[in-house]
């Protein structure tokens, strides 16, 4: 009896980052036992904001409490002898190893990948880094718009005449993450069948630039380069339009013809042929663009929503995140699992990314606190006294 | 029906049904055709994907619609790369027939019909588990199955893309909310459907069991900004639109480099790094930026510390400026657009873009398409083959694969059940693309782009 996709798997997770953290998080939330493995001092991440009360405290940062759900940790300094031998031997236990250190690194402490595999046959491990394992860039920095500004998507995203835009947060990132999950989970359904394991090599600057299959083939096609949209207008619902309390933003296709878009702008002299003829309308945006922005201006952004939406439009409104929070349709598909975290309280957790019909989600545990599982995986699973652990301790292995 | 052969790719011996349309689920299965399945797209006669017409197809070779127009368009050739085309009428019975005897042989069906449709047709998963037990079903939608109030709204990414709330929070300084050029939460399920079909795979290895795997769009998106839901939902938070900037990093932003619409990224991380930048900026910027040495000081002033930077680096290549800043250790990077990654060395040693040769017979010569954004060490891959050509394998999986009489297939074709030229539809127009160029519609047009890539 099965009740999650991967509760026959364990992981050593090493990553720093999200990217990593994320996918770590993903196997976690359908079942694998995930042991994240940070440095004394707590994984990077710990120091990433927005913290809870905004308090730059490692048990308070969102971005480690979110990408690390479902998991447990152990403080372990990998880069000493003892630490080492330690490693090597969970990873004789486990089938996967995720990680997000500079390309190199853990080959110069004799723990590569043809290090472990020696060890363990059907052990795999997932590296995960802005610019992949090989090629001249590969140990170059990163941060989150360089690796968008690096990956097609920020050149033709915002205005032209004005800076390429990054998108808000860490889009990148989480794109790493998710994406280094797919290539995994597929190498890992062949590991079943092989009992082999393999090295999966994870760019995040060609995750996003892989997303960019409209833009990028443009050049092979005719030799032309994609640009951001013109500053004026809608462009045919490129950009948000006002409402009376908000932000939309609409487009042709879904269900509705363009006489229910016109019947839904309450506008008759949207028929006419100049707005009514696609070819045309693209040149008399602004005109219209006037007479949907003159009727959407006097109402609110939901009523806009609802009515369009039943009349089968393409029709989206910016939400905050307050609003998201209170979302109906989010908690019809169990998106927020509730938990008690013990620095932040009671949280309502973005959790469930998709449901599967046989095994569905689970929140487990919170995000763990540093080192929290120390006693359990030394004493319990590996077999060190209490004695031992203390001294260990004492030569900051742990 | 999967390979216990060491070499042979991750999905090889797996048949999928990709009764998909757009990009979300399409681009999942032209993935699962370069790790080795056996992918068979389903279109309806009259009713090819949209990316083969309108104004999703993208751009034809050479700007020119051929004789078949609809095999051309050059984003569905990316997206279905590997994939084999049969043309099957679904809104028929008797289509549905067909596809129900294709569900018997086959490993994973893939469907982006709105709720209703498949429940419909009679082919939901319950429906399709009584014709194949172990059958897995992935189901896409804009907001998700269930009874959730939106679940029946029509959706597609680029408005989605307000109402996941990634816009809100995006944006130049001051400006309304902004959305990303492409459509950014598409692949997003892409690659949620390609997460979830190898833990169902690993699952049904082990349990016989097959299972319905349920995406929503939405919720994927809304995923993707979680720091911010518990910034407002903790401590009642709503952020600002920041632009490139960030609270975390200063100076953090994109700078005009020499050229039309080129720039570098610049992110600095500490106040070391700072320092550093400042020497390297040198002459008589030094000084005043010195007067910022810690991050609360260059966050406030980074208006001043931006224009500093902008004078030098706007008459500077961009690759030279990353070269430089990284050589010193600062996290630097050229905005690359959909020219520059087909020249860009780094690119161009991990092999990202591939060379797919198509046979004489379809006059689309050799294009370069997008890879994958991942390398598995044993199992080298490679996009398999051309994206098919409008029902071109329906006589091998109707005739060979299901065994239909030669009569009974003829009758078919003749009644517009199967079909291998899209009825009643336009291909998008072409435009000349110079005069793109002048309307803005494109930043540039090379025409000499095929001696260029050497295609």
């Amino acid at each position: 009896m099965m009740n999650n996709v991967f509760e026959n798997i364990t992981i050593l997770d090493l990553s720093e980052d999200v990217a990593g953290s994320f996918c770590a998080r993903l196997f976690a939330d359908f079942g694998a036992n995930v042991l994240k493995i940070e440095p004394s001092k707590g994984s990077k991440l710990r120091k990433s904001g927005p913290f809870f009360e905004n308090d730059p405290h490692h048990e308070k940062s969102f971005p480690f409490f979110i990408h690390n759900l479902n998991k447990k940790s152990i403080t372990l300094n990998i880069e000493t002898q003892i630490g080492k031998t330690i490693f090597k031997d969970l990873a004789s236990r486990s089938d996967l190893i995720i990680e997000s250190y500079s390309p190199g690194y853990l080959k110069s402490i004799d723990l590569g990948f043809s290090d472990l595999e020696k060890l363990n046959p059907k052990l795999s491990l997932t590296s995960i880094t802005p610019f992949g394992q090989t090629g001249p860039y590969k140990n170059y920095k990163s941060s989150e718009l360089i690796n968008y500004a690096m990956s097609l998507i920020m050149s033709i995203s915002g205005i032209q005449g004005q800076q390429p835009l990054k998108h808000a947060g860490l889009q990148a990132e989480y794109e790493g993450g998710l994406f280094g999950a797919g290539a995994t989970a597929m190498s890992l359904f062949k590991t079943d069948l092989t009992g082999i394991g393999e090295h999966i090599d994870v760019s995040i600057t060609e995750c996003v630039a892989s997303t960019m299959m409209a833009s990028q083939s443009i050049y092979p096609f005719i030799g032309g380069t994609q640009t951001r949209r013109k500053s004026e207008g809608s462009n045919s619902g490129q950009a948000a339009q006002a409402t009376k309390d908000g932000w939309v933003v609409w487009q042709t296709g879904g269900g509705a013809s363009w006489e229910d878009i016109s019947e839904f702008f309450e506008s008759p002299e949207l028929l006419e042929p100049k707005f009514a003829d696609r070819a045309q309308r693209i040149s008399n945006g602004p005109e219209m663009d006037e007479i949907v922005e003159n009727y959407m201006k006097t109402k609110g952004k939901w009523e806009l929503f609802y009515k369009a939406s039943e009349a089968r439009m393409l029709f989206g409104v910016a939400q905050t995140p307050a609003e998201l929070m209170e979302c109906e349709q989010l908690k019809s598909r169990d998106f927020f699992h509730e938990i008690e975290h013990p620095y932040l309280g009671k949280v309502k957790v973005p959790a469930e990314l998709f449901k599967y019909s046989n095994t569905p989600y689970k929140l487990r545990y919170p995000a763990p606190t540093l080192g929290q599982d120390n006693i359990e995986i030394f004493e319990n699973n590996l077999g060190y006294s209490r004695q031992q652990i203390i001294q260990m301790k004492e030569l900051g292995v742990i | 029906m999967t390979n216990k052969n060491l070499n042979s790719k991750p999905l090889e011996g797996l048949r999928v049904l990709d009764s998909t349309y757009v990009f979300a689920l399409p681009y999942a299965g032209g993935h699962l055709a370069d790790l080795g399945a056996e992918v068979i797209k389903i279109e309806g006669p009259s009713r090819p994907d949209v990316t083969r017409t309108g104004g999703y197809a993208g751009v034809f070779p050479e700007n020119d619609h051929g004789e078949d127009w609809w095999n051309r368009p050059s984003t569905f050739n990316l997206i279905n790369r590997g994939k084999n085309s049969v043309v099957l009428n679904m809104a028929e019975e008797e289509g549905r027939e067909l596809f129900r005897e294709l569900v018997k042989i086959s490993d994973v069906v893939m469907e982006n019909f709105t709720p209703r449709v498949m429940k419909n047709w009679g082919l939901d998963y319950p429906n399709l588990k009584k014709l194949n037990p172990n059958i897995i079903m992935i189901s896409n939608t804009g907001y998700g199955h269930g009874d959730g109030p939106y679940s029946s709204y029509p959706s597609q990414a680029t408005t989605a893309e307000l109402s996941h709330g990634m816009a809100n929070l995006t944006g130049y300084e001051n400006g309304p909310p902004s959305k990303a050029g492409a459509s950014f939460v598409d692949f997003l399920a892409t690659w949620t459907a390609i997460f979830a079909l190898g833990g169902a795979l690993k699952y049904r290895n082990q349990t016989g069991k097959g299972q319905w795997i349920d995406i929503g769009m939405y919720q994927t998106g809304v995923m993707f900004i979680s720091e911010y839901l518990l910034d407002s939902q903790l401590n009642g938070h709503e952020p600002e639109r920041i632009g490139n900037k960030s609270p975390y990093r200063a100076p953090q932003n994109c700078y005009p480099t020499k050229g039309s619409d080129q720039w570098i990224a610049i992110s600095v991380d500490s106040d070391e790094e700072w320092q550093t930048l400042c020497n390297i900026i040198g002459s008589d910027s030094t000084s005043e930026l010195r007067k910022f040495p810690h991050l609360t000081d260059r966050i406030k002033n980074h208006d001043v510390i931006d224009q500093h930077i902008t004078n030098w680096t706007s008459n500077k290549d961009k690759y030279d400026v990353m070269h430089l800043l990284q050589e010193n250790g600062i996290a630097a990077g050229p905005v690359i657009n959909s020219k520059d990654i087909h020249y860009d060395e780094h690119y161009k040693a991990r092999n990202f873009l591939e060379k797919v040769d198509y046979p004489e017979d379809r006059k689309m010569g050799t294009r370069l398409f997008l890879g994958r954004p991942y390398k598995l060490s044993k199992h080298p891959l490679h996009i398999t083959k051309p994206a098919p050509k409008f029902g071109d394998h329906n006589e091998y999986y109707l005739k060979t694969i299901l065994g239909i009489d030669d009569e009974t297939y003829d009758s078919l074709y003749e009644r517009g059940l199967i079909a291998d030229v899209p009825g009643d539809r336009e291909p998008s127009p072409t435009f000349d693309p110079a005069k793109r160029v002048e309307s803005k519609n494109l930043a540039d047009w090379d025409p000499d782009y095929k001696h260029n890539l050497g295609i």
